[in-house]
């Protein structure tokens, strides 16, 4: 657990993670040229060693197909850090509530 | 005999799980296991590549069903898997579902793969987004501890929009 939090500790690790999330499955070089398109300047050799971080702490999955290599976000440690704080009784009160952040934010916008 | 190469991974999920890979195998082919874990579905299947493979629902409704693509104990199992308790969802494609166990240092890691051979929609995704990390988690804490994880679930809003969309 050590791991995932250190993983998570850092913006660009969760800036990729974020990226895994809105398109699974992309490989070294799309997360790079992607990153460069919305100008964030991350070097491909910077994208490489946080990818190794985040797969070390098992936050990304990858996958071999043909010559590329495909990265995945893994939220299941996420989900493990969840089960073990949030119970099941807690988690539709919190839902209300994040419902309820989201709205009143949404306002204000 | 079905390509494999059309299915494209779009979700893939890891998990650690202390125990031995002869032992995650039976939890993931015995219905005894899969009732604990899988939401309540037993699973009932031919130890054979081209067997039948189907999850059934404690009220005997059919909740997955398809066929066998690899059988290879303790390290790999794949299957075709189509969605049929869902009325929207019984005309989409099949995936295809494989899990892979390795042993890592002391413990074993279990990767499940869901591939799909359409371009399938991110909202329909998000039903096994939802569901594989809780069944896996669920699992991992049956075998570790000799109880499954309580988790109750309902298929994500943006699934079902998307679904009624299809329909359209």
């Amino acid at each position: 657990m050590d791991a995932v939090f250190k993983a998570l500790a850092d913006s660009s690790r969760r800036e990729l993670l974020d990226r895994l999330r809105a398109e699974n499955g992309q490989t070294l070089g799309e997360l790079c040229e992607r990153l460069a398109t919305s100008g964030i300047g991350m070097s491909r050799q910077a994208v490489s060693k946080h990818l190794a971080i985040l797969e070390e702490a098992n936050l990304v999955a990858t996958v071999k197909r043909g010559r590329e290599k495909l990265h995945y976000l893994n939220p299941v440690p996420i989900h493990e850090i969840a089960e073990r704080w949030i119970g099941k009784f807690e988690e539709a009160r919190l839902q209300a509530l994040s419902a309820l952040k989201k709205n009143l934010e949404k306002r204000h916008e | 005999m079905i390509d494999i190469a059309r299915f494209k991974p779009k979700t893939v999920y890891v998990i650690f799980i202390a125990s031995t890979p002869e032992k995650i195998w039976a939890a993931l082919t015995a219905p005894e296991f899969s009732t604990a874990y899988f939401f309540g579905s037993a699973i009932e299947i031919e130890p054979k590549q081209g067997g039948a493979f189907v999850m059934r629902k404690p009220d005997g409704t059919i909740d997955v069903s398809g066929a066998v693509v690899e059988w290879s104990p303790p390290r790999r199992l794949a299957v075709t898997w189509g969605v049929r308790w869902l009325p929207q969802m019984r005309d989409l494609p099949d995936c295809l579902v494989s899990y892979d166990i390795e042993q890592a240092g002391d413990s074993v890691r279990l990767t499940m793969t869901e591939a799909h051979q359409w371009d399938v929609p991110d909202a329909l995704l998000s039903g096994g987004r939802a569901g594989w990390p809780a069944i896996l988690s669920s699992l991992k804490s049956l075998l570790e501890t000799g109880k499954p994880l309580a988790i109750k679930m309902q298929p994500p809003r943006e699934m079902l929009e998307a679904l009624a969309a299809l329909k359209r």
